[in-house]
């Protein structure tokens, strides 16, 4: 039964957005829910606006008409954060002195300063999700629950997905597994299908791109794929070219997830640069400026090896292109 | 009759030429008056992370020691180009990682150590995350430094002319090899914000054009200029571009190689902002791509960068820091806390933290240097 804590009605994530009709989040036609806040800092995240935990501020000057026209935020920043420097009206964020307190976001009427991130219930967040319901009995889809790491939010996500179980909608996550083990064991008995990333095999080199090492992702995986038989697992590699596009590190993730019968897949998401005006938008520097997405042909030879290690023919279709490699 | 104090002294940001000549300057005007000054390593990477050095971060600094490194470049402390209190990244027990506040902790360090006040040599970005340390209570005076000359509130910030000197030198470099190639060399000085690095430089080497940013740029202009000097015999020419110059409204140019970009400052605006920088060398890029297609000559790009911040002090950055530190050191003896120490020649005054944050010393329109360069024939893209 559900404890109050647990209240649909009334338990609160920070939920970074709702994106309706996803085509590579999992099985079918599905609607991710994006969960702020991350574990990790992989220098080509795609989602810099999920990382950090807390609802935050991100600004377009493309949108601001000018001090002269507006200026409200100017006068609003308790911070002192909003200037401008002569002779452009654009307003400027001065990052270091922004605290987020998002005093500026309502009295910005072109909606050039705005929220990622916004406190949901569970019921508000399904009924969001619901709206989509036809189109997953059709094809099969679901929620995926997406982040951000979503596990992060162990509780409100195991509400949330429980809830999405109780009124019969298919449920997945991605996750990248560097969470405490505690919060694995609550998700994941809610879950049909767990998308999981195993960036990359090397230790060293896994601190180096994503800040931490991978020996308690590694634990995580084997526990999971033990502890929760019923549940299919499809492994996931952001392909990086020059970082993680090695013949090794495919072979070695194959090696680790093949003696399990429920990871059903291995799947590769080539490195893409969508998120990347986002940085900028929040203040941040993106550090893969010199990086370019994988070519097709380096993407179809480590997907022969994956193919070859199912023991089927080489897909035709293309690798999947998921929002959250 | 003042009793001895003990202070601190440590860098914010990124480097310029020379930064010991301040050390210097503050420690003998501190021992002068019976003070103790400590200095802290990198930042305050030295504080928070004790661990990691030998001598737990925190360095005495004594004449003798100055001594033994007066006019040598670099800084015996160390610089981080990036040391927030406030974000400090940490993997957590969890093995998570996060960005905490440790700003409370280093207030409650100074306290703990018994240091009356903090001189800072800091950078724009620096500048705002001193601020709100001093807002949290942390006793400071600041002293500006920019290889840009872009702190505001300040004639001339430290490391300015060590920078300006070298660029001068590179300048030189690149117009002998534009000689001898028979082309346009197009180089691209530091200069976000401000342009008085490329335009002083430009002008002490005779450039035929320089555009910064306080100067939108039209390049038929520049073109039509350099076609002139071709027409007349000119076999090369040397353009100087501000990292961040940009064209005038109605003559956006065509991005080159590089369109993606790096948001840098607390004054980058984002995407379709006029100043984000792209990355080093995108500017020069774009002039060199987009003149060639204008001028009887081939053009090509040079970057000086980073590389214009680092290297030998110059006599006048040498006087101005030990000045400064030493100013720093009086601002102190007199409790003016809170405040930056100001080149307004012929003094150095104290002016409050706030009448420089989220400003920048751009070169205004009547600048005698504007002046100067007009009247050389230098092209202004204008």
């Amino acid at each position: 039964m559900e404890t109050a804590p647990n209240n649909p009605a009334t338990l609160k994530g920070t939920v970074l957005n709702i994106q309706h009709f996803s085509t590579h989040d999992g099985p079918g036609m599905r609607t991710t829910v994006f969960l702020k806040g991350c574990s990790l800092r992989c220098k080509w995240c795609s989602n810099p606006e999920s990382i950090h935990p807390k609802p935050e501020l991100a600004y377009n000057p493309a949108k601001c008409i000018g001090k002269t026209e507006c200026g409200f935020c100017i006068k609003e920043c308790p911070e002192n954060a909003i200037f401008t420097v002569d002779p452009d009206v654009k307003v400027r964020i001065n990052w270091d002195l922004c605290t987020n307190c998002g005093k500026c976001v309502p009295v910005c009427p072109p909606q050039a300063l705005y929220s990622f991130g916004q406190a949901m219930t569970v019921d508000e967040v399904l009924a969001e999700v619901e709206q989509d319901s036809s189109f997953y009995r059709d094809s099969g889809g679901g929620i995926t629950l997406s982040g951000g790491e979503c596990q992060l939010q162990a509780d409100f996500a195991a509400a949330l997905l429980e809830e999405a179980h109780r009124r019969g909608i298919n449920t997945a996550i991605e996750t990248a597994f560097n969470v405490p083990w505690e919060n694995v064991e609550k998700v994941l008995k809610h879950v049909d299908v767990c998308l999981h990333d195993h960036k990359l095999t090397d230790p060293e080199r896994h601190k180096k791109w994503t800040g931490v090492d991978n020996a308690h992702i590694r634990e995580n995986w084997k526990r999971a794929y033990e502890t929760f038989p019923n549940t299919k697992f499809i492994a996931r590699t952001p392909v990086i070219p020059g970082v993680n596009d090695d013949e090794e590190h495919i072979r070695a993730v194959l090696a680790f997830i093949r003696p399990y019968k429920n990871v059903v897949d291995y799947e590769l998401l080539p490195y893409h640069r969508f998120g990347e005006s986002k940085y900028s938008f929040l203040g941040r520097i993106y550090e893969m400026d010199d990086f370019k997405p994988p070519t097709p042909e380096s993407i179809a030879r480590l997907q022969a090896i994956i193919d070859e290690a199912f023991g089927r023919s080489p897909r035709a279709q293309a690798p999947s292109n998921s929002t959250n490699p | 009759m003042n009793s001895p104090k003990r202070i601190a002294i440590n860098l914010g940001g990124g480097y310029v030429p020379g930064l010991n000549a301040v050390l210097h300057g503050a420690v003998l005007a501190a021992t002068e008056l019976g003070w103790e000054i400590l200095g802290l390593r990198d930042g305050y990477e030295g504080v928070l992370f004790p661990e990691r050095y030998p001598d737990r971060g925190i360095v005495k600094l004594t004449p003798a020691l100055m001594d033994s490194v007066a006019g040598a470049s670099g800084c015996i402390l160390g610089t981080a180009a990036r040391t927030d209190p406030f974000h400090v990244r940490r993997v957590n027990a969890a093995n998570a990682v996060e960005e905490i506040d440790r700003s409370d902790e280093l207030i409650a360090w100074v306290k703990r150590e018994k240091i009356d006040a903090v001189i800072s040599i800091v950078d724009v970005p620096a500048l705002s995350i001193l601020w709100k340390l001093h807002r949290k209570g942390l006793p400071t005076v600041c002293i500006p430094k920019s290889a840009e000359n872009q702190m505001a509130a300040t004639q001339l910030s430290f490391g300015f002319n060590s920078a300006l000197s070298f660029t001068v030198e590179m300048l030189d470099h690149a117009r002998q090899a534009a000689a001898s190639a028979r082309k346009i060399g197009v180089v691209e000085v530091p200069g976000e914000h401000a342009g008085w690095l490329a335009l002083q430089s430009a002008i002490a080497v005779c450039a035929d054009a320089v555009l910064i940013p306080e100067v939108p740029y039209d390049l038929a202009r520049v073109a039509a200029r350099l076609n002139q000097k071709i027409l007349d015999g000119q076999t090369h020419g040397l353009v100087v571009v501000s990292e961040g110059a940009i064209a005038a409204a109605g003559h956006i140019l065509p991005a080159a190689a590089h369109p993606l970009k790096s948001s840098l400052s607390p004054g980058a605006t984002g995407d379709a902002g006029s100043h984000v920088i792209i990355h080093a060398g995108h500017a020069a890029e774009i002039v060199a791509m987009n003149l060639q297609l204008l001028v009887k000559h081939e053009t090509y790009p040079l970057v000086l960068g980073q590389v214009a911040k680092g290297g030998s002090i110059t006599a006048v950055d040498r006087q101005l820091g030990i000045g400064y530190g030493a100013a720093a050191v009086r601002g102190i003896q007199q409790n003016q806390t809170g405040t930056m120490v100001s080149f307004q020649p012929p003094e150095l005054k104290f002016v409050p933290l706030a009448e420089a944050i989220n400003k920048f010393r751009t070169v205004p329109p009547d600048s005698v240097f504007m002046q100067v360069a007009r009247s050389l024939g230098i092209a202004l893209g204008d």
